[in-house]
């Protein structure tokens, strides 16, 4: 008897592309739970946040900007947030040409679930290897899961989680950037853009543009990681 | 809190707009290919962005390497990441080298 069938296959794949990414989630998710509830959010809109928002850095910097709540209006505090997550529209203008072929039903549903990791993920595959919407949408759905039930946990413990260890965890997050960062393929334009990326971020934020910064890293350092390859293009051509 | 609630629902609103406007957006066009090239590369710009920020920043002030244990731990992470290739060990590897940064720096 063939135990492999193509459903089956798709739960394997979703399983698999999802394990990393939910062992990376669950203790950042644990972290913001414990950051969260710690800076005097309730429990309730800490897992609230979690289960409607579902954006790491974006829940981080929300937590970030509760605390300097005497500066921030409600509008200054939304917006400020959509331009951090204003990214996501990038990630899905270039995932929007593999879901071609799939239903508003499983565009709805995929929508929802377009994290930096998921799409760093999903972009890395191999454009060979088309993924069907319902695996990746159970893939999505398990990154997910692991997103809330780490903030359920956070927000639940947060108030017996020693500092020191909060503040350690928070590490965690840099360094699931970093994992996402080479986990692609590394050539000198991709390295560029990232160095350029961070360059534009740390510039702007001394500047005080704060979190446009971002957006202004995301587009600066592309374009130059962009031009970097053009111009080595043309150098080769010429040798 | 009440204004809280009310915000966190129109970031979560505004947020799938976005990525589900952008999603369809994307269905519906093809992209010139030096724009998907250039897309290609906004994902190592945001992550060098927020890697940035999170080792070289506090606040608004950039913080000297003698006293940023961040820093240290994540050119270490970078190693990790670049040797393992794993999301998993260089996370992992990450939290336990900024724990040992922490406590000499």
């Amino acid at each position: 008897m063939k135990l492999t069938t193509p459903h089956n296959s798709g739960v394997a794949r979703a399983l698999r592309d999802a394990l990393p990414i939910v062992v990376a989630y669950f203790p950042i998710a644990v972290t913001f739970g414990v950051l969260a509830t710690s800076q005097g959010i309730s429990r309730w809109v800490t897992c609230l946040i979690s289960i409607v928002v579902y954006a790491g850095s974006a829940q981080f910097m929300m937590v970030s900007l509760v605390t300097a709540a005497a500066s921030t209006t409600p509008l200054s505090f939304v917006l400020t947030i959509l331009l951090v997550n204003l990214r996501h529209a990038l990630y899905g203008t270039t995932l929007g040409p593999s879901t071609m072929h799939w239903s508003e039903r499983h565009r709805l549903a995929a929508a929802f679930g377009l994290t930096d990791e998921v799409f760093a993920v999903t972009s890395s595959r191999d454009p060979n290897d088309p993924f069907a919407p319902s695996s990746h949408i159970a893939f999505t759905f398990i990154c997910y899961l692991s997103w809330v039930a780490g903030t359920v946990c956070g927000a639940s413990i947060g108030h017996i989680v020693p500092a020191s260890v909060a503040n350690v965890l928070s590490f965690a997050l840099p360094s699931l950037f970093m994992a996402l960062l080479f986990l692609g393929t590394i050539t000198p334009a991709y390295l560029i853009s990232a160095a350029s990326g961070g360059a534009i971020a740390v510039v702007f934020t001394v500047f005080g543009f704060g979190s446009l910064a971002i957006i202004v890293a995301a587009v600066g350092g592309a374009s130059v990681g962009f031009l970097f390859r053009k111009w080595a293009r043309l150098a080769k051509a010429r040798n | 809190m009440q204004t809280l609630f009310f915000e966190t629902l129109a970031i979560g609103l505004g947020t799938y707009v976005i990525r589900f406007g952008s999603l369809s957006l994307g269905r519906r066009f093809i992209w010139p290919a030096w724009l998907q090239e250039w897309l290609s590369f906004v994902t190592p710009a945001v992550l060098g962005a927020f890697i940035g920020l999170a080792l070289l920043m506090s606040g608004r002030h950039i913080e000297a390497p003698a006293h940023n244990p961040s820093l240290w731990a994540g050119i270490a992470t970078a190693i990790v990441a670049w040797i393992s290739r794993s999301l998993f060990w260089t996370v992992c590897g990450g939290v336990i080298l900024f724990m040992i940064t922490s406590r000499f720096i």
